[in-house]
């Protein structure tokens, strides 16, 4: 069965943040502490836009987050903290 | 630099659910211009890891029109692209071509220096991890000499050729470099870029952790590394007069160096020989 | 309608104009420059309101050309030989994307060794690309070509080149009868599509998995098919609003009672015509079958048009190496299982001339010969 599909091979805009890629890749994922200072740095060093303002609070989009630290690693404050996927030696996926 | 990352705009033109590595500088790079660049943006994207995790079959992270070209043409196609918006009368939108580093300055050469020397009301990017990524990190121009990489196992012999010098040769309107660890200074010269009414040339450093083997969470960290060395000068050429954005604190270069998998065989005489060519164009002496 | 001189350059770049083309792009080469300096010129003089991107080498050109494309507006560009196989890249890429660009090739020898000489061999490099391709007999089929390419590349969203041969056709003079933009204006409404638009923004080219990248290809060939029909729509339309009807996808010439007929495409078939109207007066039936279209490939009409036919001499200005002739080997296969003899041959490579002596010279030989050796085999050598 021929697929149905556009004259020109194309793909509509923003199509990919419903299935995101890499949801399934993550290892850990980063916690906001207390002390952040809403510097907002965060929002712009991270690859995925996965920390967004939101309210006066930085909040986690979590399906998109990939789990690369670089927020954590940035965040002057160290009001960043990466925590693991799964801990324990069988492992208990959240 | 103008100002605060509060007075951006929230929207993410670019990068939500990209098919990336986790920690991509292109990612984070093609986040931070489009706050500058907006929605009326056209932006084209040859053969690159840019391309790629722009989006597979009937999928894309961008919410602006992209098109995916061939390697070599995506300066070309976007002199087009202008062509047929000032013919359809169209004048508010930005035509950016988005290339690596061989999509830029060894393949995509011609193309850019063609539409360069037509001074095209276009903005040329490239963002610059110093490798073929999206083949598997061979060697290419931008390759800094020593480097080592999956087809160069001894290290690269010869310089990195200079293409911001090559691309103000051109005498175009606006040639700048940035770095993804200093946001709000690219976010600026994309603004300045987009608001030429000629040609425009912006070089960006974003760090690959694999090419460069370095952990992912330092992506940022190793392009704030490059410009505190002077290894990347952030600098501005605007209608011919050249300003230095940042003074760089001047960290040993072999803080930056010796640290990455990449420059693993560098030897002391070697890394003595960077930090003088850093020292004398910075006019600090041996 | 205006009558005038004009080289087949003149020709292709006045189908340019009356298709009011809002971007050019193009890089010069021999010998098709002609016809890019011709619509630069029209350019300059204020006769056309275009904007020409002075792009640094073929490759781009296309590439230019294609960006304008999938922004929307009307494009052309021009070039033959290492300038189209240079830019094969952006052919094949173009086509793909199903945009409607109108090429004009003066078709012209490859190198090695170099040659500037007109022949057929840079648009048989293209067979494969998806692009339609006309063949031109004369000048005023080069203008009236041009004018359907563009009708026909954005009815069925395919790319289109017009081929008419280097110096033979591109730079001698003949008469042609210009159609006048009020009615051009008509058969050729603006049509624009825009791929690349902010007010509708999309990803094109996204990388393509097996899964989706045949189903593209078969849709591209379902258009290419579709052309079949198109071209002799285009045609027959032309033919009744401007008086010269090309017969579509192949013509006929004194073919209701011929026993051996003559095949081929581009200039060879404008002296051909007169070789069969000498040879009927010595009383042989010979009659011409022109293939107009090359791609996509006419094998049913030229089915029909040979079903009586015992002898077929067909001649190519090409080569295909260790096959034969594009247009000798094509044609056979496309005869395969009909009761005929068909001889290929291959002349006028790099310019060697193809005259209406070689022509008779060439039916000559074909009658005499049962079976050829080779699947096309070379004269004039």
């Amino acid at each position: 069965m021929v697929k149905n599909l556009p004259v020109v091979p194309t793909a509509k805009a923003g199509s990919l943040v419903e299935t995101p890629t890499g949801i399934t890749w993550r290892i850990q994922y980063p916690v906001i502490l207390e002390t952040c200072n809403m510097c907002l740095d965060c929002t712009l060093f991270c690859p995925d836009g996965a920390l967004v303002q939101q309210e006066g609070k930085i909040v986690l989009k979590v399906s998109l987050c990939k789990g690369c630290g670089i927020c954590a690693n940035e965040c002057k404050e160290n009001a960043i903290e990466m925590i693991p996927e799964y801990s324990g030696v069988k492992g208990v996926f959240r | 630099m103008a100002q605060s990352i509060a007075d951006l705009s929230k929207e993410d033109l670019f990068g939500q659910g990209n098919a990336g590595c986790g920690g991509c500088g292109a990612a984070i790079a093609g986040r931070q211009a489009m706050k500058a660049l907006g929605s009326r943006t056209i932006i084209t994207i040859p053969a690159s890891c840019m391309a790629t995790m722009g989006g597979s079959n009937l999928k894309t992270t961008w919410q602006i029109p992209f098109y995916h070209t061939l390697f070599e043409i995506a300066p070309a196609v976007s002199s087009g692209i202008r062509a047929a918006l000032e013919a359809q009368g169209i004048e508010d939108v930005n035509v950016v071509s988005w290339a690596g580093d061989a999509g830029t300055a060894d393949i995509g050469f011609q193309a850019l220096t063609g539409a360069a020397e037509r001074n095209e009301h276009m903005l040329h990017v490239c963002y610059d991890n110093e490798m073929y990524m999206n083949t598997g990190g061979q060697t290419g121009s931008q390759t800094p000499m020593y480097a080592i990489t999956s087809n160069m196992a001894k290290g690269k012999q010869v310089k990195k050729k200079n293409m911001l010098a090559i691309m103000e040769a051109h005498g175009v309107d606006y040639v700048a470099s940035a770095s993804i660890a200093y946001p709000l200074d690219l976010i600026e010269k994309f603004r300045k870029a987009a608001a030429k009414p000629g040609f425009s040339y912006i070089h960006l450093l974003s760090p690959c952790h694999r090419g460069w083997q370095i952990p992912p969470e330092k992506t940022i960290e190793y392009a704030r590394l490059a410009v505190e060395s002077g290894l990347f000068e952030l600098y501005e050429v605007d209608e011919g007069v050249r300003t230095r954005n940042l003074e760089p604190t001047f960290i040993p270069v072999e803080d930056y160096l010796s640290s990455q998998g990449r420059f693993k065989n560098l030897t002391p005489e070697a890394i003595q020989g960077i930090q003088a060519g850093v020292n004398k164009h910075y006019g600090r002496g041996e | 309608m205006s009558t005038t001189l004009l080289t087949g350059s003149e020709a292709a770049a006045y189908g340019a104009k009356l298709a009011r083309i809002e971007v050019l792009a193009y890089y010069p080469i021999t010998p098709a420059f002609p016809a890019m300096e011709r619509v630069s010129k029209f350019i300059d003089d204020g006769e056309l309101n275009t904007r020409f991107v002075r792009v640094e080498s073929d490759h781009s050109a296309l590439a230019a050309a294609l960006g304008a494309s999938l922004a929307g507006s009307r494009t052309f560009t021009v070039t033959n030989s290492q300038g189209l196989l240079y830019m094969t890249e952006v052919v094949y890429h173009t086509a793909g994307l199903r945009q409607p660009v109108v090429m004009a090739v003066a078709n012209r020898a490859l190198s090695a060794p170099h040659s500037r000489f007109p022949e057929q061999g840079d648009a048989i490099s293209q067979g494969a690309s998806g692009w339609i391709q006309l063949f031109c007999e004369n000048n005023q089929e080069v203008l009236d070509n041009m004018l359907q390419a563009f009708k026909i590349a954005e009815t069925v969203r395919l790319p289109v080149m017009v081929n008419y041969e280097g110096y033979i056709q591109s730079h001698t003079l003949e008469e042609v009868g210009i159609p006048n933009q009020e009615t051009i204006d008509q058969f050729l409404p603006l049509n624009r599509v825009r791929t690349l638009d902010v007010e509708n923004p999309q990803a094109v080219n996204t990388v393509a998995s097996p899964e989706f990248y045949m189903d593209y290809k078969f849709h591209q060939n379902e258009a290419m098919e579709q052309a079949l029909t198109v071209i002799n729509d285009v045609a027959a339309e032309y033919g009744k609003e401007f008086g010269r009807d090309w017969s579509g996808l192949i013509d006929t010439y004194q073919m209701e009672d011929a026993e051996h007929a003559f095949v081929a495409m581009g200039s060879m078939v404008s002296d051909a015509r007169i070789v069969v109207d000498e040879l009927r007066k010595q009383g042989q039936k010979v009659g011409l079958v022109k293939v107009r279209a090359w791609r996509p490939f006419p094998a049913e009409a030229l089915r029909e048009a040979l079903k009586n036919v015992q002898l077929i001499t067909v001649c190519d200005k090409n080569i295909v190496f260790g096959l034969g002739g594009a247009l000798g080997t094509e044609l056979k296969s496309a005869l395969y299982g009909q009761d005929c003899r068909v001889n290929s041959y291959i002349l006028g490579l790099g310019g060697r001339d193809v005259t209406t002596e070689e022509i008779k010279k060439v039916l000559e030989l074909s009658e005499k010969t049962e079976k050829q050796a080779t699947a096309s085999e070379w004269f004039g050598l």
